[in-house]
């Protein structure tokens, strides 16, 4: 059993490097290439469901370690694989929307020429996203980490001619970078007091309250919570596949991931769990916000993510990181689809993204539309289909608990909110009349389209219940609660749904169009309007001032002839203010001081 | 027999001593011509001559019998001096007003 479970996953790991081999060892033959990216990952999946399902029956774990790498003086590195809860779970799961979404790239990017080489780093992607996951030490996770980095810089700019997505994607290294310090910061500290940086030798000591600020820094800039958050929308530049695999089910999902596996060292620290729930409940509430008046949409989707994301850094910072998991796996299914369905769409609409140009494709893309409702449906938490599972324990667990209360009315805002937007992809896309050119190929007919989106369908529907079901119960959940709290998620979507039928009837008419409130959410808060001027403009004042009045002002002329003439012209006319020729009161002041010094004298002697 | 001492010779000395402070406030203090810093420091340079003159003569101390004649020679190159100093301020300014003096320059 332990044999089966360590050499399936390791084999499921060879599997994903042996397309990325064949690419490398015989780069000409491409036009099957796609293709067997394909079918290697979709093998790779289903030789990683058994060890999820031998964990799931016996519960069991194991840590792997290969290959001892270095050691500096006392200091030991090796290769080794940590396959626990956490990642035994989440490997099926990602295999399983990546190989959905590389069948869907065979249809999407059917016409580009340079199809291979995207499949080439999708999978390269991918085999770093499971180096991340599966990683035991510190030092495997960062490779993980910065793979994923370059791999999402390298996708989100792949249509290069163009200048946006260039942008887009140095955006996105910028702020993943930043993200990067922290995490630099909390190797470093544990380098230094722990001497170690496997999990194992972690967390049988405490960290201190600047190492975990490190690990939440990170997550900040990978998982795009408030403040280093606008890379994610931007990255919606990218192709279709890349939203999808990257910026909804996995990439984005790392920086959570990295605080669930840190979940033992702060559990006890308050101070570090309120940090994790506000930043959270920041991000959930701010994202969603934006997500409601943009009328792009994928940078709907993307916001949703965002927000998603906000709910499950609010989760961990609530010490229940099994909750955030489990909407980690759950989430990667709907919103994997909600993008797939949307990259139909555009496609078929001859690449229209927005949504004032759609309508009316209910009855004309009726698998499109199916799946985009049910996965709008699993988003806002309906009972019983995937996102219930999650989401409704986790507005339960918030609801129930000892926590700020802002926070509370933050995550329960933006669940309204989820369901507005929801709402507004399927009002502005499907329903009404249509707003588009009469002269568009749409159709559903290639099996490479119908195929992921329905896998994945099945998995927003059952995998919620099918998850929940086999895994063991981590932490105990509060049952008992009042009706009102236990129905509130559900009576606040419902109030969600209301108000944002509303609010598409009056904005269809533009009843609404120039209002502040309109614009603020529209253009993100103003948020990037500030934060990408100041930095450039201040590094730019301070370089013109360091090269102009410090090097040449100083150097050249104030200690060169400038200076010199200066300091002696003041210096002579200090002196020569002095003398004016004052001949008379230069002998009275002789005259009184040579008395007086007399008087003195004599008096001295006593001598009258 | 007493001894009785007469203070004739503490008398001369402080007439002659007052004459040189006179002159002495006169060469300090003077409103505005420079010629008369000039005419007291003659009678500063008289003053002192008398003096030396009277203690040579009341003490009987022959050795300095030349210390008034070198005063004198002295006194002589000086008064040339400063006269020359005074002709050459009245040919720029053409008088000897010492507030014209604030530019430092003969």
């Amino acid at each position: 059993m332990n044999f089966t479970l360590n050499s399936m996953i390791l084999l499921s790991i060879i599997m994903l490097v042996s397309p990325l081999l064949y690419n490398m060892l015989m780069p000409h033959k491409t036009t099957y290439f796609p293709t067997y990216c394909k079918n290697m990952i979709m093998m790779a999946f289903m030789t990683s469901l058994p060890p999820m399902i031998i964990f799931m029956l016996y519960g069991q774990e194991s840590v792997i370690t290969n290959w001892h790498w270095f050691s500096i003086t006392t200091f030991n590195i090796s290769m080794s694989f940590k396959l626990d809860f956490f990642s035994i779970i989440f490997i099926p799961i990602a295999l399983y929307d990546a190989w959905s979404i590389l069948e869907f790239s065979l249809w999407y990017m059917h016409s580009d020429i340079f199809i291979h080489k995207f499949f080439k780093y999708l999978v390269s992607f991918l085999l770093t996203m499971i180096i991340l996951v599966s990683a035991n030490n510190l030092f495997q996770l960062f490779i993980g980490w910065e793979g994923v980095g370059i791999m999402s810089f390298l996708l989100i700019g792949w249509w290069y001619g163009r200048t946006d997505a260039n942008t887009a994607a140095l955006q996105a290294i910028i702020y993943n970078r930043i993200g990067d310090i922290g995490f630099m910061l909390t190797m470093a500290w544990l380098m230094l007091n722990s001497n170690s940086w496997e999990l194992q030798n972690i967390f049988s000591t405490n960290m201190d309250f600047i190492a975990l600020l490190g690990l939440i820094i990170a997550a900040t800039g990978k998982s795009a919570q408030f403040g280093l958050h606008p890379w994610l929308p931007s990255a919606m530049e990218g192709p279709t596949p890349v939203s999808a695999l990257l910026h909804s089910s996995t990439m984005v999902v790392a920086g959570i991931f990295l605080l669930i596996r840190f979940h033992p060292m702060m559990e006890n620290n308050q101070m570090i769990l309120t940090t994790i729930l506000c930043l959270g409940a920041m991000t959930t509430l701010f994202t969603a916000i934006c997500a409601i008046t943009q009328n792009d949409i994928k940078k709907i989707v993307a916001f949703s993510t965002s927000s998603q994301l906000g709910l499950m850094m609010v989760t961990v910072g609530l010490n229940q990181p099994h909750l955030a998991f489990l909407h980690i796996c759950t989430h990667a299914f709907f919103k994997a689809m909600l993008f797939l369905c949307s990259g139909s769409i555009i496609h078929s609409l001859n690449d229209e993204q927005d949504i004032r140009k759609m309508g009316g494709l209910f009855l004309i893309l009726p698998i499109t539309s199916s799946a985009l409702m049910t996965g709008s449906l699993a988003l806002v938490g309906t009972p019983f289909l995937a996102g219930f599972y999650s989401k409704d324990s986790i507005i339960e667990a918030i609801n129930t608990s000892y926590t700020n209360s802002w926070a509370l009315m933050m995550t329960l805002i933006a669940t309204s909110l989820t369901a507005i937007y929801s709402l507004r992809i399927i009002y502005y896309a499907l329903l009404g009349n249509p707003r588009f050119s009469s002269i568009s190929p749409i159709n559903e007919n290639n099996p490479n389209l119908i195929n992921p989106i329905m896998r994945l369908a099945m998995g927003s529907i059952f995998a919620g219940f099918l998850v929940t079901m086999s895994i063991p119960p981590m932490t105990s959940i509060t049952m008992t609660m009042p009706d009102m709290i236990k129905l509130s998620a559900l009576l606040i979507t419902l109030a969600g749904l209301a108000i944002g039928m509303e609010l598409n009837s009056f904005t269809n008419k533009l009843m609404n169009s120039m209002k502040h409130t309109t614009n603020f959410s529209n253009m993100l808060g103003y948020f990037t309007y500030f934060t990408h001027r100041i930095y450039p403009l201040m590094n730019l004042y301070s370089g013109q001032r360091i090269a102009t009045m410090l090097i040449d002002m100083n150097w050249y002329e104030k200690t060169g002839p400038k200076g010199q003439t200066n300091i002696h012209s003041s210096m002579s006319s200090l002196l020569t203010s002095t003398q004016k020729g004052l001949i008379k009161v230069y002998f009275m002041s002789f005259l009184i001081s040579i008395t007086l010094a007399l008087m003195f004298a004599s008096m001295s002697t006593n001598n009258f | 027999m007493v001894l009785t001492h007469d203070y004739l010779i503490e008398q001369i000395n402080l007439n002659i001593i007052t004459a040189f402070t006179i002159a002495l406030i006169g060469v300090l203090t003077y409103r505005s011509h420079l010629i008369s810093t000039l005419l007291c420091l003659e009678g500063i340079i008289l003053s002192l001559f008398i003096l030396i003159v009277l203690l040579i003569s009341h003490s009987h101390i022959v050795s300095i019998s030349m210390a008034p004649l070198i005063l004198l020679v002295f006194s002589a190159c000086e008064a040339g001096v400063g006269l020359a100093l005074l002709v050459t301020i009245s040919h720029t300014y053409g008088n000897d007003y010492v507030q014209n003096l604030n530019l430092l320059q003969c």
